[in-house]
């Protein structure tokens, strides 16, 4: 099982970096289709199921539920991305980010590698955990995401606003990448909520009140906030474009640190 | 070897390329003309709105001939058009040929690197196929000349962007919102480019909303384009509607204010709306496009644009110009060590059956008593030994062949060969073929067109 871990990994890192390639090569062409925008989401899907077949495998070598474990959990969170993207990225005409999700996929399998393990509290019951992770792993996928599309929209639309050049770099339209980013956030804020709600019983119930802890319900509490915001202005004031993609990568950008400070937790062998 | 004659944008002014096109019915019958000559053995026109083309090969692929065909093909062409002949250029044999790969790649277009030449020789080569008027020359020389253009357009930029403003116009309204299928676009005034701004649009399954001040005016143009008659005084409800707004009247200030536009902002709940003002003077006022989720080109923005995909054009062509050279290099070295091969395979006929009747001489008297398998490993040894030996003279005559510098050589070569061993080249008897024979044979050549013929769904423009 163990070299079927370590292939499925080098797999994984192959198929993630020819991938990004392909998106990279098709996103700088000038006309027409290419062959690399026919490849690179088959070699994207290709690189999700040897990283999923890595996770799985090296997950039960190492005695941890990939839910239970800090590396595992954020490499599933790069799967949750995968996965999403795949299945939205034709009827949202949106498959130019693969260039940044396919990388972000490569970071995460690689992150696995070298961030070391967080030992889940015992009296924590395992149910209760199982949806926080769950939760909080599929909301990261769909914000990360959200984050890409908003990032996209907000480059398009300054070569839009200030009229540059055409030549290189072909990107989704605007409000393919502005509807995307909308449905991805409203898929990911109850799935957050959730987290925030789980994350808030946890803290009760360990009764820590590290700064860690304070900051990092805080920075959740302020996503959910952002992200909720995001939505609450778009549906009543028609806060669109700009303005939602600036509040998405704040949003992202939160969640992002409470990686981090997890990260730092636990530790970086390199 | 081929020729082509005709006339393009280059020799000849619109009136007289106008006199000079020819409808399909007409085409038809030319070829038939053609091939009817004693010179021509295949054919086919290529008519578009930029050129007249009559690309030819002779009857006996001889390029000593092809002047006859050059002149049979001038006859064919003046005798129905007089006026073209100060415009008529000739090309024969190699200059032909790259000048065929240059317009099927599309460098000797009016606009530089379009691609619906590609689609006019498709159909150009079609129709003479259907006529049985192409044969394997032209088989061969136009699916090469497509493929070098199929390379051009995959390794160099020669068809990056748009080069006309409404295209422009249209290509940005797509990268604002995708699809344009159901999107509210409105026209305001009545200016031409406008219009062909909007056409487009429908075109793309926008919905239309037409504007202006003359109302019975105003309703002639949207029942022709199928679109909706608006006044001015609903233009506060049409900005509400429209996603893209083509503003083309001839009005002397602002028609569209920063004003006018952030007051239906909100109705618009942020929606994008695109702006696209072709009037001069302008009828948006600049300060439109600072609103957000607003986007605003004027008419020398859009020029900029076909300029700069202009200008990237004129780029590419150096890059193009290489490939086709080097495309055009390659089938004639294709073609010219094809040239060498009947006297491969009389020399090697000729010296197998000598020894073959050697053998057989043998076999019947000192070595009859041989089983059948002594006497067939004979044979392969005969035929072994054979190979051996010509194997230096074929590779030489090849090497030959395919070397632009020693083309009398290899005519030297083959005379002396051929005088030497009393050989036999014997080719193809078109000269003496009659017309329906060579229909039918033109016809089953032509069969199978190679793969670079596939139909494909470019729009044919002319």
């Amino acid at each position: 099982m163990q070299s079927l871990a370590l292939i499925a990994f080098l797999l994984g890192v192959v198929t993630y970096s020819v991938s990004g390639t392909l998106y990279f090569v098709d996103l700088a062409r000038r006309e027409g289709a290419s062959n690399s925008a026919a490849w690179a989401p088959r070699v994207l899907s290709a690189g999700t199921v040897f990283h999923l077949i890595h996770v799985v495998t090296a997950s039960r070598l190492a005695g941890f539920s990939p839910t239970e474990s800090l590396p595992f959990a954020l490499s599933l969170s790069a799967l949750m991305t995968n996965v999403i993207y795949l299945l939205m990225r034709e009827r949202a005409g949106i498959g130019a980010m693969g260039v940044v999700v396919a990388p972000l996929a490569l970071m995460f399998l690689l992150a696995e590698q070298f961030v070391g393990q967080l030992e889940a509290a015992p009296e924590l019951p395992r149910l209760l955990l199982g949806v926080h992770v769950t939760a909080n792993l599929l909301g990261l996928g769909l914000f990360l995401l959200a984050g890409v599309a908003g990032a996209f929209y907000l480059v398009q639309e300054r070569r839009l606003k200030r009229k540059l050049s055409f030549a290189g770099l072909r990107l989704p339209a605007l409000d393919r990448l502005d509807l995307a980013e909308h449905r991805l956030l409203l898929a990911g804020f109850p799935l957050q909520t959730l987290g925030v709600v789980t994350g808030a019983v946890f803290i009760a119930m360990l009764g820590d009140t590290s700064a860690t802890a304070l900051l990092r319900a805080l920075l959740a509490f302020g996503t959910w906030a952002v992200v909720g915001g995001v939505l609450v202005t778009r549906a009543t004031l028609g806060w669109r474009g700009r303005r939602s993609a600036y509040g998405t990568l704040a949003g992202v950008t939160c969640v992002l640190l409470v990686i981090a400070i997890y990260v730092a937790r636990a530790g970086v062998s390199l | 070897m081929i020729v082509v004659l005709g006339v393009s944008h280059k020799t000849a002014p619109i009136e007289v390329r106008e006199t000079a096109a020819m409808a399909p019915a007409l085409v038809t019958e030319v070829l038939s003309e053609l091939v009817s000559d004693e010179a021509v053995g295949e054919a086919l026109i290529v008519s578009t709105c930029n050129r007249v083309e009559v690309v030819a090969a002779g009857r006996s692929g001889d390029p000593a001939k092809l002047d006859q065909v050059s002149a049979a093909v001038k006859r064919a062409l003046l005798k129905r058009v007089p006026a073209i002949a100060p415009h008529l250029y000739i090309h024969q044999g190699q200059h032909a040929i790259q000048h065929l790969f240059r317009v099927v790649a599309s460098l000797d277009s009016l606009v530089l690197g379009e691609p619906q030449i590609l689609g006019q020789m498709k159909q150009a080569y079609e129709l003479a196929r259907h006529e049985g008027t192409v044969g394997a020359h032209l088989n061969r020389v136009v699916a090469h000349a497509l493929r070098a253009a199929k390379r051009v357009r995959s390794e160099t930029s020669i068809g990056a962007g748009q080069v006309s403003v409404p295209t422009v116009a249209i290509d940005l309204a797509r990268q604002i919102f995708g699809d344009l299928h159901g999107h509210p676009a409105a026209l305001l005034g009545s200016g031409q480019m406008g219009e062909h701004v909007a056409k487009l649009l429908v075109a793309a399954g926008a919905s239309l909303q037409v504007v202006g001040r003359n109302q019975a005016r105003v309703s002639e143009l949207a029942s022709q384009m199928g679109g909706d008659a608006r006044t001015f005084d609903q233009l506060p409800k049409v900005l509400t509607e429209a996603d893209v707004v083509v503003t083309t009247t001839s009005a002397p200030g602002f028609v569209v204010t920063r004003d006018v536009v952030d007051s239906v902002r909100r109705q618009r709940r942020g929606r994008s709306l695109f702006f696209i003002d072709l009037a001069v003077p302008r009828d948006v006022e600049p300060a439109v496009g600072d609103l957000d989720n607003t986007f605003l080109y004027n008419v020398d923005d859009l020029s900029k644009i076909v300029a700069e995909s202009l200008s990237t054009r004129k780029r590419e062509a150096e890059a193009a110009e290489a490939i086709v050279m080097n495309e055009a290099v390659r089938y004639e070295r294709a073609i010219h060590a094809e040239q060498v091969t009947p006297t491969i395979l009389a020399l090697r006929k000729q010296f197998g059956q000598s020894l073959e009747s050697e053998l057989d001489k043998t076999l019947r008297t000192r070595l009859k008593h041989l089983s059948h398998e002594e006497r067939d490993a004979l044979h392969i040894m005969l035929d072994s030994a054979l190979n051996k030996l010509l194997h230096p003279a074929t590779k030489h005559l090849r090497r030959l062949a395919t070397d632009d510098e020693a083309q009398a050589d290899v005519d030297a070569h083959i005379a002396a060969l051929t005088d030497l061993f009393s050989l036999d080249v014997t080719s193809e008897p078109r000269a003496s073929e009659s017309p329906a024979a060579r229909q039918k044979r033109l016809s089953l050549s032509a069969d199978a067109p190679p793969p670079e013929m596939a139909p494909d769904n470019e729009k044919q423009v002319s």
